[in-house]
């Protein structure tokens, strides 16, 4: 998967490089509209990862640009305007999803992976680890060929657990991640712990390693090592 | 009271005073004019009789009932024309009357006479009548008169003061356009029309300001606070210790709630600032039944019971991402500060929305959670800007909040119409 990056703050780019290259994903980037035209018109990418503010440019402006030559490429907008209108504008344009900032590296991954999925591997690709096998396109979760009876939030959330491995998730990013910014709030031990208890009980009862461990304090983490 | 009245009122005033004065000026000026008339026309009278007299044996045989004829010592100096008053019988009045009475003396054929005459005096009783009679007629007239054309002439002269009044009541940040006033002739009006249009100049400039900053502040502080978190975030997945990993992830919590306060600061603005534009008619009775949908699973994993009576087709006209706002922060709150065994009941009537749950006793008054930060328990997650939210929002439209705190329940209420 190779990606563009648009984005002028060097230290959010950066960011988002390292987490992103550390999963392997390729990550090209540059700080202006000028310099992503130049790339646009002789690279493909998978994605592009566009800022809305740029120094020599609206990213909204960019989108058509995106559109006329990279027709099979996904944008997904991150912005610092928590801006309905932008929102609503950006999608209108053409962009498959809008973030805002501040967003969690894992979120912004986790999101990346499925337009991947859903627009270049036509949403049939399934994720596999070892024991573990998750097919997008009908939620169906089996673990050494057993069906797993999941709920939505726990479909998800082993989903965002596989998409990062071996990551701490805060139980923040986690809540953000199953309910969205509104009920960010209500963050609460409580309800994260339910649902990750829950799923790890039907892995185990499926015959599966119960990879998700918790991080005292902080969240939890798909441990791959874990026998 | 109208201005116009008031005007009225102020010139009928002074105009009785001036009536008074001058109706006294009238009587005095009047009576002196007549006594010196009378005393002119009775002085022709005797010098008359003189002359009479001058043909005559025995002058004092002229003496009759209003003339009287005295001889003086011939030596004794002339009396000079002199006029005063008397009582005396009058006649035709068959009573006393006070008469004018004038006297000199004559040297008629070398005899010295003394001549006076009397005559019924206009009464100064008469006089006054005349004189407030008169006055009265015309402050009468004058008073409808006023009446009258104030009215005509002050619509003509407030006309311009009026339509400027309108153009003020209309006048919006959102256009924003200063007020301008078409001219006047009137230099108050026109004093008023400059200082107006300086005003709201201001105000825009000011507004814009403040517009400006709220939105700059909110997504200028965004990247800095995306850059930290992200870094928090690289750390964690780094080889770190435990306790590393804590002090990291209580910074990345902390990141995370300045973002969140920092969009409901920049929400708060906007709502202050009237920046949300299109109202439509809400269906509140589906919006509800969404959130609580959406909220659903975590009400059953806090274990709080929630009971609803919504009635269905509830239309209101306010714009739909404020409702949305409106009631998710209602939801979230009556969630996040319900207390074991709880509850929520929300009731949603076409005029009445209100939320109730079970909570703690709060350590201040209620009403002060309304207030910007101000929050019951200063570790909570929460920030302390819901309530803000909400009380903003039902101002905008008119709606009447009420929260109170009753026997281990928080009540919110809002009275949808007015």
């Amino acid at each position: 998967m190779k990606i563009l990056l648009i984005e002028d703050q060097l230290e959010l780019s950066n960011n988002i490089r390292e987490f992103l290259e550390s999963e392997g994903i390729v990550c090209e980037s540059c700080d202006n509209c000028f310099d992503a035209q130049d790339r646009l018109l002789v690279y493909p990418y998978d994605c592009i990862i566009l800022d809305i503010m740029l120094p020599d440019g609206n990213g909204l402006d960019l989108i058509d640009f995106i559109k006329k030559n990279q027709d099979s490429s996904n944008i997904l907008i991150i912005s610092a305007k928590n801006s309905l209108q932008d929102k609503l504008d950006g999608l209108d344009l053409g962009a498959d999803d809008y973030m805002t900032k501040p967003f969690h590296l894992a979120e912004l991954h986790a999101r990346l992976k499925v337009l991947y999925r859903r627009n270049q591997l036509g949403g049939s690709d399934k994720l596999i680890f070892n024991e573990i096998q998750v097919n997008p396109e009908n939620l169906e979760v089996t673990v050494n060929q057993n069906l797993l009876d999941l709920t939505k939030k726990e479909f998800d959330l082993l989903v965002f657990f596989l998409t990062n491995k071996n990551r701490v998730l805060g139980r923040q990013a986690i809540v953000q991640h199953l309910w969205g910014d509104y009920t960010d709030d209500l963050a609460n031990f409580d309800f994260v712990y339910q649902h990750i208890k829950n799923l790890r009980k039907k892995i185990c009862l499926a015959g599966g390693t119960d990879y998700i461990e918790t991080v005292y304090g902080i969240g939890y983490k798909f441990n791959t090592a874990k026998e | 009271m109208k201005l116009i009245n008031q005007f009225t009122i102020w010139y009928l005033g002074i105009s009785v005073i001036v009536f008074l004065i001058g109706g006294i000026l009238i009587f005095y000026k009047l009576e002196s004019e007549i006594d010196f008339e009378q005393g002119r026309e009775l002085e022709r009278h005797l010098d008359r009789y003189a002359r009479k007299m001058e043909s005559m044996d025995n002058p004092s045989s002229l003496s009759k009932e209003r003339l009287e004829i005295k001889e003086l010592p011939s030596d004794q100096a002339l009396i000079p024309f002199q006029l005063g008053d008397t009582l005396a019988w009058h006649q035709p009045l068959e009573q006393v009357e006070r008469q004018v009475k004038a006297g000199r003396s004559y040297l008629i054929n070398g005899k010295h006479y003394y001549m006076s005459m009397y005559d019924i005096m206009v009464e100064s009783d008469d006089i006054t009548e005349t004189v407030v009679q008169t006055m009265v007629a015309i402050f009468l007239l004058l008073l409808i008169f006023i009446a009258v054309t104030s009215r005509l002439v002050s619509k003509k002269i407030l006309q311009p003061f009026h339509s400027s009044l309108t153009k003020i009541r209309e006048f919006t940040f959102k256009e924003n356009q200063p007020l301008v006033f078409e001219p006047s002739r009137i230099e108050e009006f026109e004093k008023l029309h400059e200082f107006l249009n300086r005003m709201s100049e201001r105000m825009l400039g000011d507004y814009k300001i403040v517009k400006e900053f709220s939105e700059n502040l909110s997504h200028e502080i965004q990247t800095p606070i995306a850059i930290t978190s992200g870094k928090l975030e690289l750390l964690l997945n780094s080889p770190i210790t435990d306790q590393q990993a804590r002090w990291i992830a209580a910074a990345y919590q902390s990141t995370q709630k300045m973002s969140k306060i920092v969009n409901s600061l920049a929400t708060l603005a906007k709502l202050e600032n009237q920046e949300f534009e299109g109202n439509q008619l809400v269906d509140l009775s589906g919006l509800l039944k969404n959130s609580i949908a959406g909220y659903e699973e975590l009400v059953v994993i806090k274990n709080i019971a929630l009971h609803h009576h919504i009635e269905p087709g509830i239309k209101i006209e306010m714009h739909p991402h404020m409702a949305e706002m409106l009631i998710e922060n209602l939801l979230s709150n009556a969630i996040k500060h319900n207390e074991k065994p709880g509850y929520i009941k929300i009731e949603a009537t076409p005029n009445h929305l209100t939320f109730r749950n079970k909570g703690k006793t709060p350590k201040a008054n209620v009403t002060e959670y309304l207030d910007r930060f101000k929050k019951g328990n200063p570790n909570s997650e929460s920030i302390g800007l819901g309530l803000s939210i909400v009380q903003q929002i039902c101002r905008i439209h008119g709606f009447i909040l009420d929260y109170q705190f009753i026997k281990e329940e928080h009540r919110v209420s809002i009275q949808l119409q007015n």
